[in-house]
């Protein structure tokens, strides 16, 4: 290999093991600080695009693929039509050990969620912290924000729904602190808001807090609390209206 | 038989006796961080790339029964992530290529890049190649995939991504300075 040879090399492949490059790198300082350079230029490379990964992305991997699994074993068993006596006893087991099964995996999932209680700084913090973390989130457009919403909140609970919202920008459930929850946004002619919906035990009364400098209520509601954030008053005050109106439960 | 060679067949069986959850969350394990990476890099926006990400990982989820070998899984799971990406991105993809879409103070604050001037510059370059160069150099780069690895992902064969390669290290060199005119001669793809 002469060093012609050796720099096309060098540039394809820098850490190439055939052995005619080791050879000639060995023999040659001047193609031996050549293929240096370009591993440098490799490294700092590399170095450039690195960054940090949230920390929860595995998490969210996860969770993303076991809520579309339940979406589709909850659609599966909508389609099932009952044939025969012995199909109706099968069915019926593993309805039942389908609905064992959701509820396993609604109270590990998501968290127990049941030590709320009066801990408005917990959630104030998680939902914030989270939103910090996020420092972008994506802008959907409304149909498919909305679907996303009613997807997420059958498999997160199933009791609940949310009428369409011409607002709604992104849904997501997402862990918050040490929570779960659902997380959403709302685009308001006064900002954009940011709402969380985290199922377990109610807080005892709504709270009105500055936190962070923002403007957040914690407020009560069936199967859990609502979490609206926002930087102005007024737009807290339009979302939470909205909500109030379009947010419903099943019972 | 090497140790090596072993251990890859101990791995591949062991790999054969997990369930597809256990699998599938290996797969998230090992190779969600790297991937996270590249997808920034091409999305440029985080929400975007985990986006991305999250359908690539239900693609790889419903397809998992289809990758035979565990060592594989990474270029595997990147074939899915581009294809992804591409479905999702691919009139954006061509405006990346545009100056405007340059490394900026706002781009690297948000995407969390080092900021120093030497790390803009390499960025910037990284950019300016021609995509079918670039694209071989950030799954060398970013992915750590071999060249044969490369062509099997882009489909294109060995030598092709060779010649990208070289031709992707040297125009970087041209831009960074290290290199002031093309000295070396190299065949077609």
């Amino acid at each position: 290999m002469n060093c012609l040879e050796f720099k096309r090399l060098a540039l394809s492949d820098p850490n190439s093991r055939n052995n005619d490059f080791v050879t000639h790198s060995a023999d040659c300082p001047d193609c031996l600080k050549y293929v240096g350079g370009v591993r440098q230029m490799d490294s700092d490379l590399a170095s450039s695009l690195d960054t940090d990964v949230p920390s929860d992305l595995i998490a969210r991997l996860q969770l993303n693929q076991e809520l579309v699994e339940e979406a589709q074993e909850a659609s599966g068993n909508n389609i099932i039509t009952l044939q025969a006596p012995v199909k109706r006893y099968a069915i019926a087991a593993s309805f039942a050990l389908a609905l064992f099964v959701a509820g396993f995996m609604a109270s590990n999932q998501f968290g127990s969620n049941n030590d709320i209680a009066q801990d408005y700084q917990a959630l104030l913090s998680g939902v914030v912290e989270h939103m910090n973390e996020q420092s972008i989130t994506p802008v959907w457009d409304v149909d498919r924000a909305n679907k996303t919403a009613n997807t997420l909140l059958a498999s997160y609970d199933g009791k609940m729904q949310l009428k369409h919202l011409s607002n709604l920008q992104f849904s997501r459930v997402c862990p918050m602190g040490q929570y779960k929850g659902l997380h959403a946004s709302l685009e308001t002619p006064n900002g954009q808001v940011t709402f969380a919906y985290i199922k377990g035990e109610s807080v005892g009364e709504l709270l009105d807090v500055s936190y962070e400098g923002y403007l957040s209520r914690v407020k009560p509601v069936r199967g859990g609390n609502l979490i609206i954030i926002s930087r102005t008053n007024k737009a807290l005050q339009e979302a939470d209206s909205q909500l109030e109106e379009a947010m419903y439960w099943s019972i | 038989m090497t140790d090596k060679s072993n251990e890859s067949e101990d791995d591949q069986v062991n790999y054969d006796m997990m369930d597809k959850k256990r699998k599938y969350a290996l797969l998230i394990e090992a190779h969600s961080k790297d991937l996270y990476k590249y997808a920034l890099w091409l999305c440029k926006d985080k929400a975007m790339a985990e986006d991305v990400m999250q359908e690539a990982f239900l693609r790889a989820w419903k397809s998992l029964d289809s990758l035979r070998e565990a060592k594989a899984a990474k270029g595997w799971l990147f074939t899915i992530f581009r294809r992804e990406h591409a479905r999702q991105f691919e009139r954006k993809q061509f405006q990346y290529t545009d100056v405007e879409s340059m490394d900026t103070i706002a781009d690297t604050a948000q995407m969390g890049y080092d900021d120093r001037p030497e790390a803009f510059a390499l960025r910037n370059a990284l950019v300016r190649l021609p995509a079918d160069y670039r694209e071989p150099l950030e799954m060398q780069v970013l992915g750590g995939f071999s060249c044969d690895e490369i062509a099997s992902i882009l489909d294109i064969s060995s030598s092709a991504v060779m010649t990208r390669l070289f031709r992707a290290r040297k125009k970087m060199r041209q831009i960074l300075g290290h290199e002031s005119a093309p000295q070396l001669g190299v065949v077609g793809d």
